[in-house]
């Protein structure tokens, strides 16, 4: 499987690190809403098809990338800089 | 009569002769023969005995898919099992020996399994070997019983035992274009993508590039086709966008046109070069593929076709035409399609007898017609083969007249001379990297065959693989794969083109004797029918159940008449009997390719600046993860524990000095580097002044404590972080994701610079002065340099850092100096304790001494225990939110009966294991009830003592009483004494001074 | 000042090595930097960081993803988003280019220590670099100047291309000997000369 890296361009995936399902969100840092933080470490989507999810390019550029990857083929259909996504969903929830 | 090389002809050079050794007999062959051709050429003909039923084997096809003539290659000590002999290319010195067979190959005690083969029919070892046990040998005990029997007397190759000397190599490779198969659809797409300009690999399994048009008997635009597949073999040679790979098998189809495949490199060489890999893994990834895979001929499946001077049609024709092989003098042919008769007309133009051509169909076409009058012999149509005669090689047929669409034998058999019959039941494409790539094959009416689907990754086929027998298809279709705009004018013309008709839809002649489908391993046409009488009917049950298409062959020959038997039997069509997918690798692949360089060294060593300081000193180096730590400086006559109790006690006598180089370094830099640590860690950083460093601890999301170090501010808004030397990847990995991700508001970089910094930790009574002795620019006294604090100054011209914390409890400093001054300063360190006693200590001692003090590593931090478990409540500040403050006031984190971290002492003087279960009541023969388990141990010369750190269930409560060690694998038991972790000093009165 | 030592001391082995039949496939070096730093951007920043390099090395980097220049003794080249590495053969940069560039451009961290400078260089150095790194270093994908991040198993590589012939790699101080190693070993096939 090949991940294309914004920076890097295309990379086999053994450069890259699984780092999560991207659709989580973290509960407000003082937050005490056990339920929410229960649910942000514990709950996974488990998607059947394009899955949100997060990969650093550990053995590149170290950057987080946003993926959606279809679970069942293996096609990726967005890779895009994590960082410019989260910033970009806060800046829109925020308008 | 058996098998001798012609006087004339092939594709070997006769000037060139090679000797090489085949069960201990000296043979010779010429330059460009496989043992296969070379063995028949010296009459050969018997060459292995069979999986099961150690029956004797010949050779049966010509290349990979060749089941039967499978050898062993001895070099000195070494064996390698199980190669096709139709793949090895003979060198002077080359010894192989036959398989599967004892004491000699050709007599066999082995071949009594012959005798009673329904014995070892399908599904004999389910039915014999597994279930319930009742008495004393039935079941699995009775398998236990015969297995080493059974594996003697079944079976492939034996591996060796010797280390393998070979080398092996990796190599990562990009094109444009990759074509597998340089057969003339591959040559020729090849040829037409190197025009466009694009960088091109061809990739071809055999040594020599030209697959079918190195033995067959056309010509292209009027030169023999071999010429032909020569010339632009070497066209392509000639460009630079082209890389050529002979001896090069693509074996596996990933996802996203990445493929793998394994180069030969110098199984054919007698005289390897210096550096030269035996085998070179290459990952290529590819822009396009195009599939020139080629086809696989099937054989016929009737009683005996398995004796020796049974073969492929196509095999014959190869061996006579490339290899100048005559695989016997009177042959006959046994078909169901039109190929065959081209074979039998070259054997015949080469010199052979052509005694009968045993066609199953009523009727041939005008080209199979021609030939048969040509070639002499009986011409039986509507006949079948129903048995060879002979022993260990053929001698006569018997065939009677057969009706091809009830499939059923009428009349008497009769026998005809023959010492060696070729057949042909058609040809299967070679779609196993399509399939690989997620093409589910789509079976084809008309040519009998699985045929490739459509594409799921991007690639193209072209020719035969296309079930497009005929050359100047597959040259044309080849052209346009590579991206030629085809011309019909400017494709070469195909005289005596091979005849190319559809076979008929027959694949099994029933008839009594053993019909073999898979020849490899043994498995039988009847076998086929048992499985479908024993409910075992999809392909997947039927593969499992008699293990047909198995093997190193992966029934490259089996498969389509396995599956049309069971079709025939369910009464089903082959399409909906199902076929089976196909999975990498296509050929066997040697496990050294794939381990590649990392062969021997598994793992690259890390080394700290000092390291050569240490090997010098007599250190015994160990392996903390990938780096290299001294373990103990041994002096000559001490074991490990005289080592570290001598290096522990000096540290807390005179002074100590370990390299902590490895310890995970990482520079915290910008704006809000202290917001991020006071968020990361669990207690305050923003509150640190520069020039100071604290301790911090981080747990994980969950709340579980993650690694602990020392944080030092270096500018207001420059830290250096130091992690646990396994976890400075990790808390890395932490930090960027969380900078990335949850909090890209924050101005801050983080960079590993473990490798920046060499360091040094010093300890003991004696170590102020020793560092005021050699450190110049800074004063070190408690003024200058509190506990915690950090000076920068030099030692011996570099510039050094120092911050006065502990790990041993003892008046300590960390001394950081650039890497690349890491020896310098260790040196100038060792040189200026030498008058106090100072001395290097390794991991041992390390370890000692924080367990005396009740320090917590990694051994504690085990990725269960909690703040409060490792009694570091302390650190978790209640004034802001961390990563973790919301998770750990669960009910399950703060339970009174959670693990805690407790002082164990060994009240029978002996020493603890790491990892023994506590228990209150000691039961050896029953160990039971475990409340917790050793940690950490040592002898601790301050104490006295064999001591440790335990986790054990409510241990502060504990303190004062006794427990057992229970430790069943290792054989230690005995009564401890449960403490608190602070043993040595517990006020911390040493480490303030 | 104080001499920085080399990794490689104890394997290292001038002269020519492996198989010489075919000449010299590579030349195999240490380059020894005086100074190896990093510099990152804040987002959004990369143009002035580009300009403070200019500005300080007279390299002027092209913005794209890898771009990077090389002369005698100084070069500089992206290798992640708003991070680049700036190499001097004399020391001292680090200090230099803290002088130089604000705290509101990014932060600069010197890495002279931490990373070991090797060249490889000659006709088989891509074949060489290629048994190592899963990247296309043909010369039309991977031009002269031009940088990319990778890694082999666990050793990180920063690679770039100094000449139509030559790469200078930047390794972890620690796997440096180790690399080297593996480096010499795959290198004797084409023949190699330790320089």
């Amino acid at each position: 499987m090949l991940i294309t890296c914004p920076y890097c361009g295309p990379r086999d995936v053994s450069e890259y690190s699984y780092q999560g399902d991207a659709n989580r969100r973290r509960p407000d840092p003082a937050s005490t809403d056990q339920a929410a933080w229960n649910a942000y470490v514990y709950d996974r989507v488990n998607t059947a098809g394009d899955h949100k999810e997060y990969w650093q390019h550990s053995a590149g550029c170290r950057v987080h990338l946003a993926v959606t990857r279809n679970t069942l083929t293996h096609k990726i259909s967005s890779v895009a800089i994590a960082r410019d996504v989260v910033v970009a969903e806060r800046k829109e929830a925020a308008q | 009569m058996s098998p001798r090389r012609t006087s004339a002809g092939g594709r070997i050079d006769r000037t060139r002769s090679i000797r090489f050794t085949f069960d201990g007999v000296s043979y010779s062959g010429h330059a460009g023969d496989t043992l296969a051709s070379a063995l028949l050429a010296n009459g050969v003909s018997l060459f292995g005995r069979s999986f099961k039923y150690h029956r004797p084997r010949g050779v049966l096809a010509a290349g990979i898919d060749e089941p039967n003539a499978l050898v062993t290659i001895v070099k000195g000590e070494e064996r390698e099992p199980n190669i096709p002999a139709t793949m090895l290319e003979i060198y002077d010195g080359l010894a192989t020996v036959s398989q599967n067979r004892f004491p000699s190959l050709a007599f066999d005690v082995g071949a009594i399994n012959a005798l009673g083969g329904r014995a070892l029919a399908a599904g004999f070892y389910y039915k014999t070997f597994m279930g319930p046990v009742i008495g004393p040998l039935k079941g699995t005990r009775f398998w236990m019983f015969c297995e080493h029997f059974i594996r003697r007397a079944a079976g492939l190759g034996r591996a060796g035992t010797a280390f393998d000397t070979s080398r092996y190599e990796r190599m990562n490779a990009f094109c444009d274009v990759l074509v597998v198969g340089a057969g003339p659809a591959g040559l020729s797409a090849a040829k037409a993508a190197a025009q466009t300009g694009a960088r091109v690999m061809l990739a071809d399994l055999d040594a020599v590039m030209g697959g079918s048009a190195n033995w067959s008997s056309e010509t292209i635009d009027g030169t023999p086709a071999a010429s032909w597949a020569a010339e632009t073999v070497a066209s392509l040679a000639a460009c630079d966008n082209v890389r050529l790979l002979p001896r090069t098998t693509v074996w596996g189809y990933y996802d996203d046109n990445t493929l793998g495949a394994l180069e030969r490199v110098t199984d054919h060489k007698a005289a390897i070069r210096k550096g030269e890999p035996r085998h070179r893994h290459w990952a290529i990834r590819a822009g396009k593929v195009i599939l020139a895979t080629g086809a696989f001929e099937r054989p016929l499946v009737f009683p005996d076709n398995d004796r020796p001077g049974v073969l492929l049609a196509s095999a014959a024709q190869r061996y006579v035409n490339e290899f100048g092989v005559l695989p016997g003098e009177k042959i006959a042919v046994f078909t169901n399609c039109d190929s065959a008769y081209g074979a039998a007309e070259a054997l015949h133009a080469a010199g052979a007898r052509i005694m009968a051509i045993v066609d199953v169909r009523t009727s041939a076409s005008e080209d199979a017609r021609r030939i048969a009058a040509s070639v002499g012999g009986e011409h039986l149509l509507g006949h079948a083969v129903v048995e060879t005669e002979g022993g260990k090689t053929v001698t006569g047929i018997k065939v009677q007249p057969f009706d091809p669409v009830a499939k059923r034998l009428s009349g008497h058999a009769r026998h005809l001379d023959a010492d060696c019959l070729i057949v042909s039941g058609g040809w299967s494409p070679v779609v196993h990297l399509a399939s690989q790539a997620g093409a589910i094959p789509k079976w084809d009416e008309t040519l009998q065959a699985f045929l490739p689907a459509e594409p799921s990754q991007p690639w193209v086929g072209a020719g035969a693989f296309n079930g497009h027998y005929d050359t100047a298809t597959a040259i044309a279709e080849g052209a346009a794969a590579g991206g030629a705009t085809t011309d019909e004018d400017s494709l070469p013309a195909i005289g005596n083109a091979a005849p190319a008709s559809p076979p008929a839809a027959v694949f099994e002649i029933r008839a009594s004797g053993k019909s073999f489908v898979d020849y490899q391993h043994d498995v039988t046409a009847e076998d086929v029918r048992l499985a479908h009488r024993e409910g075992f009917i999809s392909v997947e049950h039927l593969k499992r159940y008699t293990t047909l298409g198995m093997a190193t062959d992966q029934g490259k020959t089996s498969n389509v008449p396995g599956l049309a038997i069971m079709a025939d039997a369910t009464g089903r069509t082959i399409p909906e009997t199902g076929t089976t997918r196909f999975r990498p690798p296509f050929t066997p692949v040697s496990i050294g390719s794939l381990a590649a360089e990392r062969f021997g060294e598994i793992r690259p060593e890390r080394l700290t600046p000092m390291h050569d300081w240490h090997v010098a000193q007599g250190a015994t180096m160990f392996a903390a993860g990938l780096w290299y730590r001294p373990q103990i400086y041994g002096k000559p006559g001490e074991n490990i524990e005289q080592a570290y109790v001598r290096e522990a006690r000096a540290t807390r006598t005179d002074a100590g000095i370990v390299d902590v180089s490895t310890l995970g370094k990482i520079a915290v830099q910008g704006p809000d580097a202290a917001e991020l640590l006071d968020r990361v860690y669990t207690n305050l950083f923003s509150t640190l002044p520069v020039n100071k460093a604290r301790y911090g601890l981080m747990l994980r999301e969950e709340g579980i404590a993650f690694d602990d170090g020392t944080t030092w501010r270096l500018g207001e808004n420059d830290f250096l972080m130091t992690t646990t030397t396994a976890n400075a990847g990790k808390v890395m990995q932490h930090l960027e994701y969380y900078l990335d991700v949850v909090w890209p508001e924050l101005k801050v970089q983080v960079t590993s610079v473990s490798d920046q910094w060499a360091g040094a930790a010093i300890g003991g009574p004696k170590a102020r002065q020793i560092l005021a002795a050699c450190v110049t620019g800074t004063a070190v006294d408690d003024d200058a340099l509190p506990f915690m604090g950090i000076v920068h100054g030099e030692i011996a011209g570099a510039p050094v850092m120092i911050c006065r914390l502990s790990f041993s409890g003892e008046m300590a400093f960390e001394v950081y100096c650039g890497a690349g001054h890491g020896l310098h300063v260790w040196e100038a360190l060792i040189e200026a304790g030498k008058p106090f006693g100072l001395v290097p200590y390794g991991l041992e001692a390390l370890g000692t001494l924080r367990i005396e003090k009740g320090h917590v590593t990694g051994a504690e931090i085990d990725g269960r225990t909690t703040a409060r478990d490792l009694h570091l409540s302390w650190m978790l500040s209640k004034k802001k939110p961390y990563i973790g403050s919301q998770m750990i006031e669960r009910e399950g984190l703060v339970s009174p009966n959670r693990i805690q971290l407790v002082g164990v002492v060994s009240l029978d003087n002996r020493p603890l294991n790491g990892g023994s279960h506590i228990v209150e009541r000691l039961d050896v023969q029953n160990p039971h009830d475990s409340i917790g388990h050793v940690s950490s141990v040592c002898y601790a010369p301050a104490l006295g003592k064999y001591i440790g750190l335990a986790l054990v269930k409510g241990g502060k409560a504990r303190h004062g009483t006794r427990a057992f060690v229970s430790d069943p694998l290792r054989n230690r038991f005995g009564p401890i004494e449960i403490v608190s972790h602070h043993f040595f000093d517990p006020e911390g009165k040493r480490m303030h001074g | 000042m104080v001499e920085m030592l080399s990794p490689l001391a104890p394997v290292w082995r001038p002269g020519p090595h492996g198989d010489l039949s075919a000449g010299i496939g590579v030349v195999m070096s240490e380059t020894q930097p005086g100074s190896i730093v990093q510099l990152a951007a804040w987002p959004g920043e990369t143009a002035g960081m580009l300009a403070a390099i200019d500005g300080h090395t007279g390299l002027s980097l092209p913005d794209i993803p890898g771009g990077g220049v090389s002369t005698e003794t100084k070069a500089a080249f992206g290798f992640a988003p708003g991070k680049f590495l700036v190499v001097d053969e004399a020391e001292g940069l680090a200090e230099s280019l803290s002088e130089a560039i604000p705290a509101s451009l990014g932060t600069v961290t010197d890495l002279s220590h931490g990373r070991t400078a090797l060249r490889l260089a000659g006709p088989k150095a891509e074949w060489v670099l290629a048994k190592f790194f899963a990247v296309d270093f043909s010369l039309p994908v991977f031009p002269v100047g031009k940088a990319v991040s990778t890694g082999h198993h666990d050793i990180f590589a920063l690679i770039q291309r100094t000449a139509p012939d030559a790469f200078d790699l930047y390794i972890y101080r620690s796997y440096a000997r180790a690399f080297w190693t593996a480096l010499g070993h795959a290198c004797e096939e084409v023949g190699y000369e330790v320089r």
